[in-house]
This record gives structure tokens, C-alpha cells and sequence, in this order.
């Protein structure tokens, strides 16, 4: 029960960072910079100004929230690649309501959006789960597929039958009223009132996976499925409510992202953010603590990396070798570690062996 | 002398927890066909495994013609003449019979590509060769599963085979499909030169085709006699091995109420078949029934079927008095039933989940685990799961490592620890010692029993046909979903042996 510190995640996790780090500097050198340079204009990307700091926290919140959406679905052993789709539809939702019901007063409004972009992202979510569980129909494929649908179909609203009434606004849709914008709390930046409930969501979220009998009948599923049956826990359920909720959450950054920042609907809105999300929770392995550490982590780096650009002309793509160079290694270390292991089983086997011959011996 | 084909010389296989072969010294002679039967888990597929280069022994050397293997792997062993038939057949189902039979030795055109035509004459030529009717055109996947195992074997021979394993190729084929085979292996002994091992644990089969039988029990080769001078009865007591000296349990009480009722149930496996086939038994409340059947003989099928694992066919099954046909586990476990189940690694435990999480599954949602019915109370689950850890004797790092960490028996004993501590008045029990030392056994035996005298009626079923006699009070012998007979008081091992094999029906029909 007691939570022990994984210290050899962290230690691999701590390798595979400098290792990145290292063959990111290696690039670097190749492409003509120094390296040096080139990360502290990183440093000072995220961190030289106020307005860098909104944007780097918003964007770590919404990591934060897409990476524990993606693990609400891992814990429970159903991956849920298609929360980019999830995350368009409540996001084009969520700003139609707040344009249909202009006039009302916020307090209607906001909530009403929250829950229209929850529910749509829950019942795309619903799809999915609900073909895994009954007809047991690969998870992964159909959320790949659904999220071209979402995106297309966010497309077609945006520029047809919910289109911007200015002529120039080729695909977006309508603005909201201001007085339903989300306050910004960083002048220029995109940090917003957003983030108190994304606090909120956040440690919401890691106190039912953690600390409740839900949560721990969660773990069980992920883990052991059969298990799970066995024992007497409806698993078919909490595949399929985890999957909802995973999406509904996505629904809901979808939402954040319009009353937040865009204050309207269109395809920018998401540039493939769960995906990065996602990512985040693969190299947390899924544990929710780690998620919301390493989403500030990349913020920093991404944030930083658009700064470095700017100021040192170095091309952010950077970034995304540092990342996948990270994903690289940390994928490799599970297969080199058991690898390790199995040969020292082999070894202890074998002198188990020899111990009990020489003891029959005597 | 004789031409020795395979020896295996002192050849032992661990697995962690379990020595699955106990310096095995065995030879196997050119041209005959040699039969290994015991118990599950004795060890003949895992020594067969060795031969065919998928398990390397962690101890001892094999021989194969007198040359001795070196490097183990399955492609190393075909080239030196050994083939191995699996229980499953290894068929891409959807290839031709000509194309699995060439599959990794194709023939070419122009070295790139694949050369049917050629395929199917070399597939004919090897039929007409061996008389071994099939058409090498047609897609495996519409073959019957006895002509899917002919091309399995034409498959072997294709690679130059001189010893051919057949792992229990009888398990899956009908009584004439049997036949054909044996006539099979009859013509390419006697026509080839050829070395069949097989693999069984029917023990007429035995003394139907093979020249030699081996029996191994417990990982050891208890013993190796000419077929002629054997008969069912003393290979059953090789298999079994003499009755081991245990202290005596003591059972008290009478039996109460029937708490387990099951009526007409038929269930079918995974693969569609019929496992248990209209089937009736109850257990009254302070007894313990064991189920005494070779395995594949429906009795998995039927504790899936009773404890809500798998969903029954036809028939109706009652537990404490209320219907519980067709039930999920969580609802059937309602109703007053545990369950150890026979595989505990797929399961009874979660491997990465921690021991206190294992002992505490299935009572989490108990008012005494949480507050307002969610929050875990830790340090109580905590204390709970460390009172357990030292009733049932779990020997580990303690309960905070994870399941996986702990031995195979120590693993069982919290699988028991969980089940019986739910203090429920049915108790549904599969292989409860598999795998396990024998000081757990006792421990564990024991705790059977404390359970059947405090009332509990009990379903056990176990491989280990010892712990049957042992523990029950009556007992079933299933043979292809049946019960092929009943007995109480005084157990012959013998008569139970012969029920377990469906020989005893057979005369009865008969009778």
C-alpha cells in the first residue's frame, strides 16, 4: 500500500534526460551552434519574462490534463489514442453553446459549455469503449480512425452550419461575447482563470486513482483483467466509465482552449496536443504523480524551445528530438533491464541446483 | 546393441520456484516408439522441450545420434533430425497445406519468388512417399484438426525428421482419427526407421502403440519398462507413486445441507467443444467432494461454469440455495462462494499489484476498509493484510513488495490466505498445491480441512491424485465431461485410476 519511491525509474528517467540532452547537443554542434548557448536561451525562453511564464504554465496544464486523461484509460488497460478528437469536439461544441446562448449570464454559460464539451467528448469516448469491451474490437485502431472523423467533422461545422459570420474568417467559427472570455491572469500570455479548475481536476484525478476503493479497483483491472473478474470487480464497467471520463476530460481541455485563449473555434486550437499528452503519460509510465511533474518539465522545454528561436535562431524542432530521443531510451531501458533480470534468474536456477546436489551429497 | 537415438544424460530444468526436471538419465533407441506418461506438471513436456531445443537444461547434456547438443534451439535441433508436433498445432491457417509445409524452406524462383507449383509437387511426392493422404492445395484452415496434425507431421518429415515428438496428439482427435494415426506412426517406425517419442497420459494409448514406456512423476523418471510387460494398473500406480506418508488429518462432524447444486450443466471450452456434458453433483455443507479427472477432461470448465468465470451452456447451478446459473463471479461470490483457481499466475493474484493489495481484493469495498465508502483506510488495510501475512505463513519480503516477487508456493498461500479468510460456507477449490513445497502442502492441507470440519462444503479439484484421496470425503472421476464414477469411504486408487481414464465406462457399455 505504502507508496514507495521507484528509484530506479527515476534513475533511468534521469539518464535518459541527459542522454537527450547530450545527443541533442551533438546536433546542435553539427548544425553550427553551441550548444550551451542554445540551452540557455531555452532556459531563458520559458522563464526571461512574465508572459513566457503563462504560456508555459498553460501549456503544462494542458499536458497535465490530456497526460491524465490518456492514463484514466491505461490504468484501466484501454488506450485512448483518440482524445485528439475527443478534444476538437468539445472544443467546437463547447463554443457553439456559448455562441447560441449569448445574452445569458455566465454563470449559465460557462457551466452549460463545460458540461455540453464533457458530454460530447465522453460519448465520442463511449464508442470506443463500448466496442472494446462488448465486441472486443482494438481500441487503439478505432480511436486512430475516429480522430480523423472528429477533426473533419470540426472542419466541416467551422466552415459550414456554424461558420463566422466575418467574410474573412474562412474556418472558425463564431466569437464569443467577451464577458464570457475566461480572465486572463498573465496580461499577453495564455494563462487563464482555466487553470484553478484544472487544479482542481488534477488533484481530483490523482485522489481517486490513488487514495480510493475506486482507484485501487482501477489498478487491479489495468493490471489483471481476469484477476479483476474473478475477484468480483465489473470490469466491462469501469473500462467503459474510465474511457468516458478519459474523454470527457479531453472534452474539457477542448473547452479551455476556446474560452481561455482562442475565444472562438478553429483547427489551431489543438496542434496535435493530446498526442503530446499522451506522450507525457507514456514516459510517466502512466503513474499520475509523474505525469503532473514531467508536464511542466516539457512545457518548459517546448515554451523554451520557441524562445531559443527566437533569440538564438535555433529551429525549435530541437524540442521534439530531445523528446523522442527520451521516448527512445526509456522504451529501450525496460527491454535491457529485463533482460538483466531473466539472466540473473537463470543463475540463481542453476545454483539453486548445484546447492541442493552437493547438499544431497553430504 | 541397439542404435540409441536420443539420451538424455542427468538433465535438469528449473524454473524459478519449481524444478520441473530432476536429473532426467534416459535412452531412447533408434526405430522404436517410445510412450511418456505421468501426471500434469511431472515434467514430459518440459523434457521434450529440451530435446527440441526450446528449453536449454540448467543442467545435464542430450545426445541426439550420439552427437551431443551444444547450442539449444528448436532450428539447431531440426538439423540435427529431431521434430516436435505441439498440443497446438503451429499452422498459419490460412496458407495452403503445401505452403505450411514448405514454410521457411520455400522453394524459389529466381531466388525472390515464392514457387507454388513447386511446393505442391514436393508436398505430393512427400504424401505419396509416406502415405499420408492429404491434398496439398487446399487451405489448412478447412482441414478436420486430425488431417491439420497430419500435415503438422508431414511437416517435420519435410525437414528431414528421424525422431519425431508428438506432444499429446491424442487430446484433440476423435477415436477413428486416433486410429488413423497410430497407423501413421506404425508405417513410418516400421517402413522408415523412423523414432517416435509421445507424449500421453491416456494409459491404454500407451499400451497400444509404443514398444517402451517412461513414467515420470514430480519432475523425476520413476521408472522405464517394455510395454509388453506392463497393464494399465501398474503404470497408474507409477504414475501416482506409492502413498505418501502424511500425518493424519482429523475430519469431524457430519455433513449438513447441500450448499452446491449443479443440474444438467453442459459447458463448452474455448474452442466450441462440448467439456462438460450434461452434468449433476451436489455438495452438502462440512464435506469435501474431490474431483478426481486427467486434465482436459471438463473439470476446469465446470469450476469456471460454477464460479461465474465462463458461461454455462445448459443446466442450472445453485449455491447456498439460490440460482447462481449464468451469474457474474462478483455476484456469484454475493451469494456466499470462494475460489481458489487452478492458475494462479492469470488468475489468482496480480503480479505487479502489491501483497497487501492481493490479500485485501475483493473486500474493498468493505465498511471497514474505507470511510464514507471510498476513502481507503490505509494503515487498517495495512494491519489487516499483516495479520493474514502471519496466520497463513507467507514467507517474503514482507507485504509491501509486489505479488510477483514472492515464490510460487508463497504466492498460493496468498491466494488461500484471500479466499479463505472471506469465511464463506462454499469454498470452490482447483489444484491448491501446484507448484508449492511440500511443508506449504501441509500447511495448506490442513487448512482444508479446518475450513470442511467449520462447515464449509468444499469442491476440490487437484492433478495430484494423493491430495484427492487425502483430502475428500467422496470423490467423482470425470472422463470427457462425465462422471464416470463415484466412491466414498475406502478409495482404491486402482479403480479410480481406470475410471480417470474412461476405461471403466467402456466396460460398463459393455456389461
Amino acid at each position: 500500500m505504502r507508496k514507495r519511491i521507484n528509484w530506479g525509474y527515476l534513475g533511468s528517467l534521469a539518464i535518459s534526460v541527459l542522454l537527450a540532452f547530450a545527443i541533442g547537443a551533438v546536433i546542435l554542434l553539427a548544425a553550427g551552434f553551441n550548444p550551451l548557448e542554445a540551452y540557455a536561451a531555452m532556459i531563458n525562453g520559458a522563464f526571461s519574462n512574465a508572459r513566457h511564464i503563462g504560456d508555459f504554465l498553460e501549456y503544462a496544464m494542458v499536458l497535465c490534463l490530456t497526460g491524465l486523461a490518456c492514463v484514466l484509460g491505461s490504468r484501466v488497460g484501454i488506450f485512448n489514442v483518440g482524445g485528439e478528437g475527443q478534444l476538437l469536439l468539445g472544443a467546437v461544441v463547447g463554443c457553439q453553446v456559448g455562441v447560441w446562448l449569448a445574452g445569458q449570464s455566465s454563470w449559465i454559460v460557462i457551466p452549460a459549455a463545460a458540461l455540453a464539451a464533457m458530454a460530447v467528448g465522453g460519448l465520442y469516448a463511449l464508442i470506443p469503449g463500448w466496442l472494446k469491451v462488448k465486441v472486443k474490437v482494438n481500441e487503439v485502431i478505432t480511436t486512430i480512425m475516429l480522430n480523423t472523423i472528429a477533426a473533419s467533422l470540426c472542419q466541416y461545422l467551422a466552415k459550414g452550419p456554424w461558420k463566422n459570420p466575418n467574410k474573412n474568417m474562412v474556418a472558425a467559427t463564431a466569437q464569443l461575447d467577451p464577458r464570457y472570455w475566461f480572465k486572463t491572469l498573465i496580461p499577453g500570455s495564455g494563462l487563464s482563470t482555466a487553470i484553478i479548475a484544472a487544479v482542481v481536476i488534477t488533484l481530483l484525478t490523482w485522489y481517486v486513482m490513488q487514495k480510493t476503493s475506486t482507484g485501487y479497483e482501477m489498478k487491479l483491472t489495468g493490471q489483471n483483467p481476469r484477476f479483476a473478474f474473478f475477484s468480483g470487480i465489473k470490469t466491462d464497467k469501469i473500462v467503459i466509465v474510465c474511457m468516458v471520463l478519459s474523454g470527457a476530460m479531453c472534452g474539457l481541455v477542448g473547452m479551455f482552449r476556446v474560452y481561455g485563449v482562442e475565444h472562438l473555434y478553429r483547427s489551431s486550437i489543438s496542434n496535435q496536443y493530446y498526442f503530446e499528452g499522451l506522450t507525457v503519460a507514456m514516459i510517466a509510465q502512466y503513474n499520475p504523480v509523474t505525469v503532473i511533474f514531467l508536464s511542466f518539465f516539457f512545457a518548459v522545454l517546448k515554451i523554451g524551445a520557441q524562445g531559443m528561436e527566437l533569440s538564438a535562431g535555433v529551429p525549435n524542432q530541437i524540442y521534439l528530438i530531445i523528446q523522442t530521443v527520451i521516448i527512445f531510451f526509456m522504451a529501450a531501458e525496460s527491454g535491457i533491464f529485463s533482460s538483466i533480470r531473466a539472466g540473473a534468474q537463470r543463475k540463481k536456477a542453476r545454483a539453486d541446483i548445484r546447492r541442493k546436489e552437493s547438499e544431497s551429497h553430504v | 546393441m541397439d542404435e540409441i537415438a536420443v539420451r538424455f544424460s542427468h538433465v535438469s530444468m528449473a524454473f524459478p520456484g519449481v524444478l520441473a526436471n530432476d536429473d532426467v538419465t534416459l535412452d531412447i533407441k533408434k526405430g522404436e516408439v517410445f510412450a511418456l506418461v505421468g501426471e500434469n506438471g511431472a515434467g514430459k513436456s518440459t523434457l521434450m522441450n529440451v530435446l527440441y531445443g526450446i528449453n536449454t537444461p540448467t543442467d545435464g547434456k542430450v545426445y541426439i545420434s550420439g552427437r551431443e547438443v551444444t547450442d539449444f534451439n528448436p532450428k539447431t535441433a531440426i538439423s540435427m533430425g529431431v521434430g516436435m508436433v505441439h498440443q497446438h498445432f503451429m499452422l498459419v491457417p490460412s496458407f495452403t497445406v503445401a505452403q505450411n509445409i514448405v514454410l521457411s524452406r520455400e522453394p524459389r524462383r529466381g531466388r525472390v519468388f515464392f514457387d507454388n507449383a513447386a511446393a505442391e509437387r514436393m508436398t505430393r511426392q512427400l504424401v505419396e512417399e509416406y502415405g499420408l493422404e492429404v491434398d496439398p492445395s487446399v487451405p489448412v484452415e478447412e482441414l478436420s484438426v486430425g488431417l491439420q496434425q497430419r500435415v503438422e507431421i508431414l511437416k517435420t518429415l519435410f525437414r528431414g525428421a528421424e525422431t519425431l515428438i508428438l506432444d499429446e496428439p491424442t487430446a484433440v482427435l476423435t477415436p477413428q482419427e486416433t486410429d488413423e494415426l497410430f497407423a501413421v506412426i506404425r508405417r513410418v517406425v516400421r517402413e522408415r526407421n523412423m523414432t517416435v517419442i509421445i507424449i500421453t497420459h491416456k494409459l491404454y494409448e500407451v499400451l497400444a502403440i509404443s514398444d517402451r514406456v517412461g513414467v515420470m512423476r514430480k519432475g523425476q523418471l520413476v521408472g522405464v519398462r517394455n510395454t509388453a510387460d506392463v497393464d494399465e494398473q501398474t503404470l497408474a500406480s507409477m504414475m501416482v507413486g506409492r502413498p505418501v506418508l502424511y500425518d493424519q488429518l482429523e475430519k469431524t462432524g457430519t455433513p449438513g445441507e447441500e450448499m452446491i447444486r449443479v443440474e444438467d450443466l453442459t459447458v463448452r471450452d474455448n474452442r466450441g467443444l462440448v467439456a462438460v456434458d450434461g452434468l449433476n453433483l451436489g455438495v452438502r455443507a462440512g464435506e469435501v467432494l474431490g474431483i478426481a479427472a486427467i486434465e482436459g477432461n471438463g473439470q476446469s470448465e465446470l469450476i469456471e461454469a460454477i464460479t461465474g468465470m465462463r458461461r454455462p451452456e445448459s443446466g442450472r447451478i445453485t449455491i447456498c440455495g439460490r440460482d447462481a446459473t449464468g451469474l457474474s463471479p462478483g455476484d456469484i461470490r454475493a451469494l456466499g462462494l470462494a475460489h481458489v483457481p487452478e492458475d494462479r499466475l492469470a488468475t489468482g493474484v496480480s503480479r505487479d499489484a502489491t501483497v497487501t493489495e492481493n490479500l485485501l481484493t475483493g473486500k474493498q469495498r468493505q465498511k471497514q476498509f474505507n470511510r464514507f465508502g471510498f476513502h481507503q483506510r490505509t494503515s487498517t488495510i495495512e494491519r489487516y493484510a499483516r495479520e493474514l501475512y502471519e496466520k497463513f505463513d507467507i514467507r517474503g519480503a514482507g507485504t509491501d513488495v509486489t505479488a510477483g516477487d514472492l515464490s510460487g508456493g508463497n504466492m498460493q498461500k496468498v491466494v488461500i490466505a484471500r479466499e479463505f479468510s472471506f469465511d464463506c460456507p462454499v469454498l470452490i477449490i482447483a489444484q491448491p498445491t501446484r507448484g508449492v513445497d511440500v511443508g506449504a502442502i501441509e500447511f495448506i492441507h490442513s487448512q482444508i480441512i479446518d475450513r470442511r470440519n467449520h462447515g464449509c462444503a468444499i469442491l476440490l479439484c487437484s492433478a495430484d491424485l494423493d491430495e484427492v484421496f487425502r483430502l475428500s470425503d467422496r470423490i467423482i472421476t470425470l472422463y470427457e465431461g462425465r462422471i464416470t464414477g463415484e466412491f466414498s469411504g475406502g478409495f482404491s486408487k486402482d479403480e479410480i485410476g481406470l475410471c480417470m481414464t474412461g476405461s471403466r465406462r467402456e466396460k460398463e457399455a459393455v456389461s
